[in-house]
């Protein structure tokens, strides 16, 4: 379990870089990485030489998420003024633009079958899920008002959402909060199943391991990564060793690595078995807010990571 | 009856003279044998008998008349006889420097025995006995080589002369040739079988070194056949049935003073002796019973076996049978020195007192000096100790002892420089002595902790060479500096040493899964530990303690004994530090699961808790140790910034108090936490109150100066002392403040200090040095929080801003959104900004049209902006007033309309601008036609591009307007009250709905009357834009012909409400900015300051990091 640090490309964006993900390679295009900045701008990119492929405009204020769907052939990206472009990736036409308000927008994610894009709610307390061949809003997932409280009480602000994740089957569904908790949902039924408690800052990140459907993997701003069954309610494991917020995790392809992101400037490698850090990659100079590995692993050459950073930089690692 | 006879010259007869009956004035005689001429050897007879009868002045005065220069003129031809007599004297002089123990009376009596023998020599330079005569006197001066020499010469001569023999035996014992020594007595015996015991008493004491040790008690055993009372032969005994070892070293001293102090040294040599062997040692005493010196020294044995009753009496009666100064001293001292073991300090002092009264020069006899200097150090009297102390350091200038003890007593009365430089000397003169350096160590902790390292270290490696045990103490406090220095892994190491093997290591080290994979055998604290657990316990795992219950149900041991528990706890302190929180907290509550009742680990879990924002749990932990020690300064000060952090006021005072009175004021750190609250308490208040405002700075300030007084290097008073100088408007002298206590605070890791960053900041900005501002804030934040604290890139943001920089301002507020999303009063700034940068761009006489261009994007983004905070408030997420959101989108829109206009003329020019350079162009270059024609195409593209983006503002308008349309039907009412003027009411309604929340509300009125230099503090927090008389002047160029900007306002459906509470001139720089900051006040405090108890050092590692407020 290694990572080797590939290469790097300075000052990609003009501002900080917030968001990354792989696109999958289609029937039209090889698999790309995707990245969203600050400077308003979606940059795609051959990951083989870091070139840049295509700059998409359009978004005001900062890009905050991008997602890619399955197929590869469609990616959306949200940006702080609430609205989502959902767009072409060959012709970089917009299929779509969604808004919901006055929900914001945060992380979002397709569905493994690419049905559904699910979307970070913010103040909302929910998920919006979005159907994909009409683009239109079709359920709303809220996290139930802790009881007593009234429907009036500001403290459903704590519940603002900040992540989203799918489990692989696409079954069920994992929403983070500003206040640390996590929130299972049934997606087929459209029902909360419980929350998962723990964390006691705000949730920035949530992965599934590929592998094993009822693990769940959560970074947090108290520095911790938490490994829940997300089924059995239980936490199988807290991970201690970042020195300031964990902004984003991520499953490596085989399952049995946990890379991680944080405000500590660095990228972590964890090993979920012996419960420590393995590795530890210094080259970013500030927050590392993305940390990405590319789905499916190229065989002989291991699978690449991806990491992006305020410092406007990408890095590219090989996993193996 | 022995007589004389002195034959009377030139005659027959003779004069009869009893020796019995000599004259007691030797003059007579004296007169008798000059008169008479009498032969010299007579002159010998008589004063010999003087001598035997004790009377040594005669015997002197006889010699010396019988070696004065005229009875060598007189019997120049008598030779021998003047030698007999020069060599009595020698011998008589030898002896009494022999037995004189003061020091410049010995060398006389030495020189003038010297003085005589050569003397002696002169006359016949190959005289036997004047050699021996000088060989004993060399023996007395302890000068054996040359003894040996001049035995040799009479041996040469003669080599059965006896007294040669033995003077050179006693050469060769001395110099640890027992065997030749042996051979000589051996020969003495043959030559003269009947001479005194004393020989063989040599014999005795030559086998006895020589490990024949039967041979040796047969002749010992012989010597008192001959003399039964021979004391000599009767220690011996004593030491050869003793068989001890140690005697050895004593006996070779013995030898050394063989003459007079022989037995005295023997007893001495059964000081070490065992109890049965003392018969005949007593029996020596006996027949001396007034031998003071025997006294003190069988003393001395009884006080090393421990019988402190018989010590006394002996000393008693040695003081009583003795006038001899050093004698008593040694007496006293034994006397002392027996109180002094015993634990009775107060008469061991008087008896060491009586001591040194006895001894004139401190050389002579220097151990009750330091005996006395110990006892008052005991006694605490530091000043008499030192000058002790300094007596011996006198004699003995490098006794390590000593300079420790000096050392000790400057470190007492606060002399650190002196006792630094004590110690440093005893370890330049005893590398070799850990103590020493452990004491240096300890010395320079509080003050050069790189020093102490150094010093703990050399102490480490000294004990670890002599295969010492180091102390788990030592090895603390190398981990404890090793920590401090940022030496993580080191420390660790230290830590990990000191604390040995033990259940800790096994929590430290178990990893969840076997290093044997498949042949895992089942490890029951794996299986603790690694046990998942349910999601909902997991935020209370700081306080679970079943882990350590299952453990032992396994019959696994977390036993561990209490002197391990502070380094168990810096351990846990260290693995914080590398953010190994959940092992640190695993050792935390071991600690406690043991010892309930260690505070300081609850505080640390409290902390740890705190930090992960966990504020209920951390009250609890507080609780439980407070349940402890109720009184605890440390708990009650974290507590009560907890109940601040609750927004508890009220309570976080009373706690404030009870901890600054359970320390009875002393604990400056909670004395602090007074301070703080009394500023925060000046600066919320919901109406401002100049009166109330100024009492609680007033407080803050007299508490601050209170710390300051007690602890002038005192950080965070300094802090706070600079905030309120600065709250006061003297910027230069907190400017001051802050830098140096800026310096201070770099350098340890303990000591984080972030808020004099800002506090600097702050001043920096309000006294209009941006960018210098921007650039304390921006290190602040990077150095301090990894770019996190949205609050610092809010006082960033508004740094920017009054910079009018403008994207900048922008990007950081996104940049503050993006760390805290559900902070709304971050998008509302963000709106005013972004609203402000259009205004100031459509302002501006000259633009281009991609100025205008960003503008009307940056338009429409404030527009969203706000709209979306419109709809967020119906839903009541925040607590921004309605009516002012939608002012401001009203007002958006408003020069949105204005920027079309704006926009279209712009392009116009542009166009025609464009066109004209086409033409004249076209007119250049008619041959490059083709190419003139794409470009042609090109501005027509654009021209249509630019068409479909304001279709598309348009759009987007239409949809604002229905959803405004929504708003008005559902909040109607109090539309209507807002839009009748009452802005007070309006602002009424929001502070009601904000009451629970600790929010700052001032009095606009005030506000604006408020100077500059107040509001810096206050009002960093607050980064609401509202400047309505910005827009005025904006409006004024927009629309040329309409003169009153407050009809336009009015006309817009706008309510300046600021410019009618407003008297002030609008125009006025500081009264703008202070409204322009001072809406609203969501969840910042002014100011942010981290007091801390003093970090960890060696004993414990409470370090709370207090954050104020929030």
């Amino acid at each position: 379990m290694k990572l080797a640090w590939l290469r790097s490309l300075e000052t990609c964006h003009q501002d900080c870089v917030w968001a990354c993900t792989w696109l999958p390679a289609s029937d039209k295009s090889a698999g790309l990485l995707l990245t969203g900045s600050l400077d308003e701008t979606v940059k795609l990119w051959n990951p083989d030489d870091l070139s840049l492929v295509r700059t998409n405009t359009g978004h005001c204020l900062g890009v905050v998420s991008v997602a890619a769907h399955p197929s590869g052939r469609i990616a959306a990206s949200a940006s702080m003024d609430s609205f989502i472009r959902v767009f072409d990736v060959e012709s970089n036409n917009t299929i779509a633009t969604l808004e919901a308000p006055p929900s914001e927008v945060w992380q979002m994610q397709f569905d493994p079958r690419g049905t559904t894009l699910a979307v970070a709610g913010g103040s909302s307390a929910s998920v919006k899920l979005w159907d994909t061949a009409e683009w239109k809003l079709v359920s709303t997932l809220s996290i139930p008002r802790p009881e007593g409280s009234k429907p009036s009480d500001k403290g459903n602000n704590k519940k603002f959402v900040l992540s989203v994740a799918w489990s692989p089957s696409g079954r069920q569904l994992a929403c983070g909060s500003m206040d640390g908790s996590i929130s299972v949902f049934d997606v087929q039924r459209a029902k909360f199943l419980h929350h998962l408690d723990g964390h006691t800052m705000p949730v920035r990140s949530l992965a599934y391991s590929p592998l094993d459907p009822r693990v769940l993997v959560s970074g947090s701003d108290d520095e911790c990564i938490h490994m829940y069954d997300a089924e059995g309610k239980t936490l199988l494991t807290s991970m201690s060793g970042h020195s300031s917020w964990v902004l984003s995790v991520d499953v490596s392809p085989d399952g049995a690595a946990i890379a991680s992101g944080s405000s500590d400037r660095t990228v972590k490698l964890w090993d979920p078995k012996m419960r420590a850090a393995v590795q530890t990659m210094t080259n970013h100079t500030d927050q590392v807010w993305g940390v990405k590995f590319e789905a499916v692993g190229g065989g002989a050459r291991g699978s690449l990571l991806a990491s992006v950073s305020d410092d406007k930089s990408i890095s590219l690692y090989n996993y193996s | 009856m022995a007589c004389v006879y002195i034959p009377v010259q030139n005659s027959e007869e003779e004069v009869r003279v009893a020796l019995d009956q000599l004259p007691r004035d030797a003059t007579d005689i004296l007169d008798i044998l000059k008169a008479e001429q009498a032969p010299l050897d007579l002159w010998l007879i008589i004063a010999r008998e003087y001598f035997k009868q004790g009377k040594i002045e005669q015997f002197r005065q006889i010699l010396e008349e019988g070696s004065s220069p005229e009875i060598d003129e007189y019997y120049a031809d008598v030779r021998y006889e003047r030698i007999a007599i020069l060599n009595a004297l020698g011998a008589y002089y030898s002896y009494l420097g022999k037995i004189e123990t003061k020091q410049r009376e010995k060398e006389e009596h030495f020189i003038l025995a010297t003085q005589y023998y050569n003397k002696a020599s002169r006359i016949d330079m190959h005289e036997p006995s004047t050699w021996i005569g000088k060989g004993q006197l060399l023996l007395a001066k302890g000068d054996v080589d040359q003894a040996f020499a001049a035995f040799k010469i009479v041996l040469d001569g003669d080599r059965d002369n006896i007294p040669a023999l033995l003077g050179q035996a006693c050469v060769e014992f001395n110099r640890g040739k027992y065997s030749n020594s042996l051979e000589m007595y051996k020969r003495v015996l043959q030559v003269y079988p009947g001479c005194p015991a004393a020989v063989r008493l040599g014999i005795g004491l030559c086998r006895y070194k020589l490990g024949q040790f039967e041979r040796a008690k047969q002749a010992f055993e012989r010597v008192l056949q001959l003399d039964p009372e021979n004391v000599e032969a009767l220690v011996a005994l004593g030491i050869v049935d003793l068989q001890s070892n140690e005697g050895w070293s004593y006996l070779v001293d013995a030898v050394k003073f063989m003459y007079l102090f022989l037995l005295s040294c023997m007893l001495l040599v059964a000081a070490s002796g065992i109890w049965g062997a003392m018969e005949k040692m007593r029996r020596a005493f006996d027949i001396y019973p007034y031998c003071a010196t025997a006294l003190n020294y069988l003393a001395n044995h009884f006080f090393f076996t421990g019988q402190h009753f018989l010590v006394e009496q002996l000393t008693e009666t040695a003081l009583a049978a003795s006038t001899h100064g050093s004698t008593r001293a040694h007496s006293y001292y034994n006397l002392a020195r027996s109180y002094h073991s015993k634990g009775d300090y107060e008469k061991a002092g008087l008896y060491y007192m009586a001591s040194v009264k006895e001894i004139n020069k401190p050389q002579e006899f220097i151990l009750p000096f330091y005996g006395l200097g110990q006892v008052q150090l005991k006694l605490g009297d530091f000043k008499s100790s030192l000058s002790n102390f300094e007596k011996v350091l006198e004699v003995y200038p490098e006794n390590c002892e000593t300079l420790k003890a000096v050392a000790h007593i400057y470190l007492q009365l606060n002399q650190t420089t002196k006792a630094h430089e004590a110690l440093k000397k005893a370890t330049r003169i005893d590398p070799r002595d850990p103590e020493a350096f452990l004491d240096l160590g300890e010395l320079l902790i509080s003050t050069d902790s790189g020093a102490a390292l150094d010093a703990f270290k050399t102490a480490r490696s000294l004990l670890k060479k002599a295969n010492e045990e180091v102390s788990i103490e030592l090895l603390n406090n190398i981990g404890v500096l090793h920590f401090e220095k940022g030496e993580f892994e080191l420390a660790l190491q230290t830590f990990k040493e000191a604390l040995g093997d033990g259940i800790w290591l096994k929590l430290i080290n178990t990893e969840p899964q076997s290093a044997l994979v498949g042949g895992s055998y089942p490890d029951p604290i794996r299986e603790a530990l690694y046990q998942p657990m349910d999601s909902c316990l997991a935020p209370r795992k700081y306080k679970d303690m079943q882990l350590f219950h299952n453990l032992e149900k396994d019959g696994i041991s977390v036993d561990f004994p209490w002197d391990k528990i502070t380094t168990l706890s810096n351990l846990a302190r260290l693995f914080e530090q590398l953010h190994k929180t959940e092992t640190a907290s695993l050792l935390y509550r071991l600690i406690l699961f043991k010892f309930p009742e260690y505070v300081d680990a609850y505080l640390r879990l409290a902390a740890i808790a705190k930090s992960r924002n966990n504020v209920s749990l951390s009250i609890e932990l507080i609780h439980d140790a407070l349940q402890v020690d109720d009184k605890n300064p440390d708990a009650l000060c974290m507590l009560g910034d907890l109940e601040l952090k609750n927004d508890d006021w009220v309570k976080a005072k009373d706690t404030f108090r009870a901890a600054k009175d359970a320390s009875n004021g002393k604990d400056s750190y909670a004395t602090l936490c007074l301070g703080n609250w009394n500023y925060f308490a000046a600066v919320r208040s919901e109406k401002r109150a100049p009166k109330l405002e100024a009492t609680h700075l007033e407080k803050a300030k007299e508490l601050y100066t209170k710390v300051l007084v007690e602890h002038p290097a005192n950080m965070y008073a300094a802090n706070g002392a600079g905030v309120v100088l600065a709250e006061k408007g003297q910027f230069d002298i907190a400017k001051e403040l802050f830098t140096q206590v800026q310096e201070a605070a770099s350098g340890s890791v303990f000591v984080q200090m972030p808020d004099v960053w800002i506090n600097l900041a702050h001043v920096h900005f309000a006294q209009g040095n941006f960018s210098l501002a921007i650039k304390m804030y921006q290190n602040c934040l990077r150095k301090f929080y990894y770019n996190t604290d949205n609050q610092i890139l809010l006082y960033l943001a508004r740094t920017h801003y009054e910079a009018e920089q403008w994207q900048d301002c922008k990007k950081t507020l996104l940049k503050a959104i993006h760390l805290a999303p559900s902070n709304y009063t971050l998008r509302f700034d963000t709106g005013v900004a972004l609203q402000k940068f259009s205004a100031s761009t459509l302002q501006k006489t000259k633009r281009t049209v991609d100025e205008v261009r960003a503008t009307v994007a940056e338009l429409k983004n404030a527009v969203r902006v706000f709209s979306q905070l419109s709809a967020a408030s119906n839903l009541q997420f925040h607590g921004f007033d309605e009516k002012k959101i939608e002012t401001h989108v009203g007002y958006c829109k408003h020069l949105l309309e204005a920027a079309k206009v704006h926009c279209d003329a712009a392009e116009l020019e542009d166009q025609q601008n464009r066109h004209r350079l086409e033409l004249a162009r076209q007119a250049a270059i008619r041959e490059e036609e083709s190419r003139v024609a794409e470009e042609q195409k090109k501005v027509k593209l654009e021209k249509r591009k630019q068409e479909d983006e304001l279709k598309k503002v348009m759009q987007q308008e239409q949809h604002l307007e229905r959803i405004k349309e929504h708003w008005k039907s559902s909040g109607s009412k109090r539309k209507d009250r807002a839009q009748s003027g009452d802005e007070e009411g309006a602002h009424g309604e929001r502070r009601r709905r904000k009451g629970s929340s600790k929010k700052r509300k001032r009095d606009k009125k005030t506000e604006a009357q408020m100077d500059d230099q107040d509001e810096y503090e206050d009002d960093n927090a607050n980064t609401n834009y509202y400047e309505p008389e910005n827009h005025q002047v904006h409006n004024n160029q927009v629309d040329d012909d309409n003169d009153d900007p407050q009809d336009l306002l009015a006309a817009a459906g706008l309510e300046d409400s600021d410019a009618d509470n407003d008297p002030a001139a609008p125009s006025s720089n500081t009264g703008r900015r202070i409204r322009g900051w001072s809406e609203s006040e969501d969840d910042e405090e002014p100011e942010k300051r981290q007091p801390s108890t003093s970090p960890p050092v060696r004993d414990n590692s409470v370090d709370m990091q207090l954050t104020d407020g929030e």
